[in-house]
């Protein structure tokens, strides 16, 4: 019992925990680099927070722990794991932080509470059941990452991404806000479950009430970068610097999902609506974002020569497949998103990691640079290509795993396979084998091309790390998928 | 429980990944580890084969792998009378093949041989799984390594081929998975769907003729690109024509057997019923195949394309004996996926040769090659004569018992004049062969193209063409040796269909 452990230091506050640490993260990181420049011991206090926050996460996760603190904070198994998904990208990033030579210096307080802060936002969008609390966090999130793209300095690329991003993401903003006020104005109440109530009581259809949930799915929809609002996400993850175009593609984007899955997902079910006005609507328009944002995702990702921008697209692609689990609705479906989240951290961190690594070692971003890698630097060579591997779905990795728990959601349930988004899985399966197109590109350069050097790379030992255990978990969760499904099918209460 | 089903995954695999390791100045040496690694592989499969290790089912292995509340997925091998053919050919294949490349010098030699080890790691595991997932992992994993074998080591057009037999193959064994999701939803009525291949067997019964008949089509549909069925077969001579020799082999000899595989150990054991409705359209298939093949034979100029058309015709000829769905049937059909492994492995070798050779494998440009080349000439003419059937050799034992018991089958349904058809594919086969024959191999030598560099085989590839002569004449002049593992199986399996 080991949740005990951590009532018995929190007491009524246990809820609270992990957000405790985060924001203490923010609050003290640029206080102790005030005390003359010390980045060193910045990035080691960050580390060690990160750490208690995992390992609080984790024993509440292991106990299933369920509590609510002030009336607001709710945590449940659900909290745990999305927040134990937050807390391993932070802690990877952080890792390889004060190695990067990307990551600026000079600030590494500011560098490190904005990371800390925009995890307090997701943990805490995570343990909310009201529109506006989820939109509060929703926005620590964002606000903390436009700072963090723009915090690569004297790069015009960075600027021009950072001033891109903050449009962007504002307009986002007011849609949402549009959208919430409109949902608020027809149901009566921003909780959640209210909202849920009206739809099943209402029997009309109601223009406003439906311009509200669009206005909020878009305002979203740019969050996790689902096409057709992803047009600024290729441009910030290749300005910004590599750890932090990380934490966006894998962080960030996941907060979105969550949102998703907690505003719209939980809305529909609970609402009951199924073969109803709103719950058919809703399912065929998620269906349909998911067919095209992975289809543009892909299709867009083969022209990329920079692989900055090629994982970009990849992960816009990616987040189509996750909107899977938004058109079926089935609690299968749900936990397979959410597993498909996990397995995206480390595929696609790791992906960005080696191309951080390589950066900090002298190579460049575009894919003609990585051409003899795998003469010079065989390890990093067989990690990317099975990293990229694992994004294509190919077998036993995690990527297949998940990706077939993910499609197989979308034929039926146990008992019952139904023909209605069938083709959404067809479609799933045949952009991944698109998808497969690019990224043997990348490992024909490495594997087969000949490069203009044979020097043999050195990269820092924190990336080492850091890939290394991106790469445990690819295989580890390939091989053996429980480990972390059934702690999904948990958090969705199957 | 042994683990010796896993073994003959296992060495593969390690095989692969320590060849894979040894680049630099020591990928020349790569081809030792994948030649003793194969070798190993095959002496467990002979013993396998021999009952050296107990009785087959002695051999089963299982374990749960996955449960959730949705899936229980299991590490689960078994081995029959269908599947030890099927693993004996790819051990004996993989092994010939690595020895037969042992003279050639190409670059990245290390990953060459990774890449063999690894097909070997997914063909046994094709023939091996008795778990739905487990298959369809394996069956995904042996796509890989093709598909950079070609893309890699290939001809001219190698990235145009490789991309066209990837997708075509994917998108059928997309197909395939999505009814695999269907089999397997359907079979229970709630709770985990256990994707265990008995599992599934008994469940599925449950499910209604329209049910089952749907999921056989996606399934068949699956299997019928990669065995290549017409008209799912335009991938093939492409691939065929810019596959390294090495390649070719594997795909033609082994690849092609996992779709007639797959229909008989999924379609036809899981799904019987949809089978019996679906009779009529597998025979139509396996006919237009037969002779669309055959036909698609006389047209070609490349030696190379020639042998991959023949290809379609002769898997043809496997789906006929898969349709009639009688004992004698089945068992020749599995009989000549494996005579057509061993004789097709021997005429790319050869055809990979005329290119390496001569210089070229376009047929009019060839001729009077055997006075230059007799020991090249005999292996042609064998591999040429098993292929068109002559008694005495494989190719005979392959053939005409498949069209015997569809002779059967169209007594039984007063349709005789269907035989008009295998008169006709086997008069093109012995046409297109002797022909090809007579004009590259006999005549004038050839002025057309410079034969001065011309070289009889190397001793490699002597050693390699000469076992698979003698295995060819072997089981020409004693089925039985196959055979006796083929009639139990073929029999039991009839008796519940």
């Amino acid at each position: 019992m080991v949740a005990e452990i951590i009532t018995s230091i929190f007491g009524s506050y246990t809820p609270l925990a992990v957000l405790i640490v985060l924001i203490l993260g923010a609050l003290i990181m640029p206080g102790i680099q005030m005390f003359g420049k010390r980045h060193l011991a910045t990035w080691a206090v960050a580390l060690v927070l990160v750490l208690i926050a995992m390992a609080i996460d984790i024993c509440l996760l292991v106990d299933s722990y369920i509590g609510t603190a002030l009336n607001i904070v709710i945590w449940d198994p659900y909290t745990s794991l999305m927040s134990l998904l937050f807390l391993v990208v932070l802690f990877l990033v952080v890792l390889v932080s004060h190695s990067s030579t990307e990551t600026t210096k000079s600030h590494s307080g500011a560098y490190y509470a904005l990371l800390f802060a925009a995890a307090t936002g997701m943990v805490f969008v995570t343990t909310q059941t009201d529109l506006l609390t989820i939109f509060v966090g929703v926005e620590l999130t964002s606000i903390s990452s436009y700072a963090l793209v723009a915090l690569k300095r004297r790069d015009g690329r960075a600027a021009e991404a950072a001033v891109k991003y903050a449009i962007i993401g504002g307009m986002s903003t007011a849609l949402t806000l549009y959208g919430i006020s409109m949902v608020y104005g027809m149901a009566g109440s921003t909780q959640i479950g209210a909202i849920a109530d009206y739809i099943r009581m209402t029997t009309e259809f109601s223009w406003a009430f439906g311009v509200g949930i669009i206005a909020m799915i878009a305002g979203y929809g740019f969050k996790i970068a689902a096409v057709p609002f992803h047009m600024w996400a290729p441009d910030v993850y290749e300005g910004a610097a590599t750890p932090v175009s990380m934490f966006l593609a894998t962080g960030s984007k996941k907060m979105g999902l969550a949102v998703f899955m907690q505003v719209f997902l939980m809305m529909f079910v609970y609402a009951d609506v199924f073969g109803q006005m709103y719950g058919e609507v809703s399912q065929y328009t998620f269906a349909i974002i998911a067919a095209v944002t992975m289809t543009v995702g892909n299709v867009v990702a083969i022209a990329q020569g920079n692989i900055k921008r090629m994982l970009a697209y990849s992960s816009i692609a990616q987040a189509g497949y996750i909107l899977i689990m938004m058109a079926v609705m089935t609690p299968e479906a749900a936990s397979a998103g959410l597993f498909h989240m996990f397995t995206h951290v480390f595929m696609k961190g790791g992906a960005f990691l080696i191309v951080g690594a390589l950066i900090c070692a002298g190579i460049g971003e575009k894919i003609t640079d990585y051409k003899g890698l795998a003469k010079r630097a065989p390890f990093l060579a067989a990690a990317m290509m099975i990293f990229l591997f694992s994004l294509a779905g190919i077998p036993p990795l995690a990527g297949f795993t998940s990706k077939f728990f993910l499609f197989a959601s979308a034929v039926g349930v146990p008992g019952a396979s139904s023909g209605e988004f069938v083709w959404l899985a067809f479609i799933a399966i045949l952009n991944s084998a698109i998808s497969l197109y690019y990224y043997a590109r990348v490992v024909k350069a490495m594997y087969i091309e000949k490069g203009t050097s044979t020097e043999k790379i050195k990269i820092p030992k924190a990336f080492l790390i850091a890939i290394v255990i991106c790469l445990v978990f690819v295989v580890l969760l390939g091989v053996y998928p429980d480990l972390i499904y059934n702690y999904c099918e948990l958090a969705i209460g199957i | 429980m042994s683990f010796i089903l896993s073994s003959l995954i296992i060495i593969p695999l390690i095989g692969a990944i320590i060849a894979l390791a040894m680049g630099g100045s020591r990928e020349n040496y790569s081809k030792f580890v994948a030649i003793g690694f194969s070798a190993v592989t095959l002496v467990i499969a002979l013993l396998i084969l021999l009952g050296i290790f107990g009785d087959f089912e002695s051999l089963d292995e299982s374990f749960e792998w996955i449960h959730n509340s949705t899936f229980i997925m299991n590490y689960a091998l078994t081995i029959d009378g269908l599947s030890v053919l099927m693993v004996f050919l790819t051990a004996l294949l993989v092994l010939l093949v690595n020895i037969f490349s042992m003279d050639e010098h190409r670059e990245n030699n290390n990953y060459f041989y990774a890449l063999i080890m690894a097909m070997e790691v997914g063909l046994m595991g094709v023939y091996l799984a008795c778990d739905y997932f487990l298959f369809y992992i394996m069956w995904e994993i042996t796509l890989i390594p093709m598909y950079f074998m070609i893309s890699w080591y290939g001809g001219p057009r190698r990235h145009y081929s490789a991309i066209k037999f990837f997708i075509y193959t994917h998108v059928a064994s997309l197909v395939m998975l999505i009814g695999f999701f269907v089999l397997g939803y359907e079979s229970v009525a709630e709770g985990p769907v256990n994707f265990s291949f008995d599992a599934i067997k008994e469940g599925i019964v449950a499910a209604g003729l329209e049910i089952q008949s749907l999921i056989f089509v996606m399934l068949f549909f699956g299997f019928m690109v990669k065995m290549p069925a017409v008209p799912f077969h335009t991938w093939l001579p492409d691939a065929h024509t810019e596959a390294p020799t090495e390649g070719s082999v594997l795909l033609a000899g082994v690849m092609l057997k996992m779709g007639s595989y797959g229909i008989i150990r999924i379609c036809i054991e899981a799904l019987p019923d949809a089978a019996h409705y679906w009779q009529w359209v597998i025979i139509a298939i396996a006919i237009l195949s037969i002779i669309y093949g055959a036909y698609g034979c006389i047209a070609q100029t490349d030696l190379k394309k020639m042998v991959a058309f023949s290809s379609i015709s002769h898997m043809g000829m496997v789906m006929l004996g898969i349709g009639c769905l009688s004992e004698a049937g089945i068992t020749f059909a599995v009989f000549q996926m494996f005579a057509h492994g061993l004789i097709t492995a021997m005429l790319f070798m050869v055809c990979g040769m005329t290119g390496h050779k001569v210089g070229t494998r376009e047929i009019p440009l060839l001729g009077g090659l055997a006075g230059r080349m007799p020991i090249y000439a005999t292996f042609m003419m064998i591999a040429f004569m098993a292929s068109l059937g002559l008694p005495g050799l494989v190719g005979f034992w392959g053939e005409f018992p498949v069209i015997f018991a569809f002779y059967e089958f169209i007594l039984a349904n007063n349709v005789i004049w269907m035989l008009l058809f295998c008169m006709l594919s086997l008069m093109l086969t012995a046409g297109y062969y002797l022909w090809a024959m007579q004009r590259t191999l006999f005549g004038p030598e050839t002025t057309k193209i410079d034969l001065s560099t011309a070289h009889d085989v190397g001793h490699f590839e002597f050693a390699v063409l000469l076992v698979l002569s003698i295995l060819v004449a072997f089981f020409g002049v004693w089925p039985d040796a196959a055979l006796q593992f083929l009639e139990p199986y073929a029999s039991a399996l009839v008796g519940v269909i």
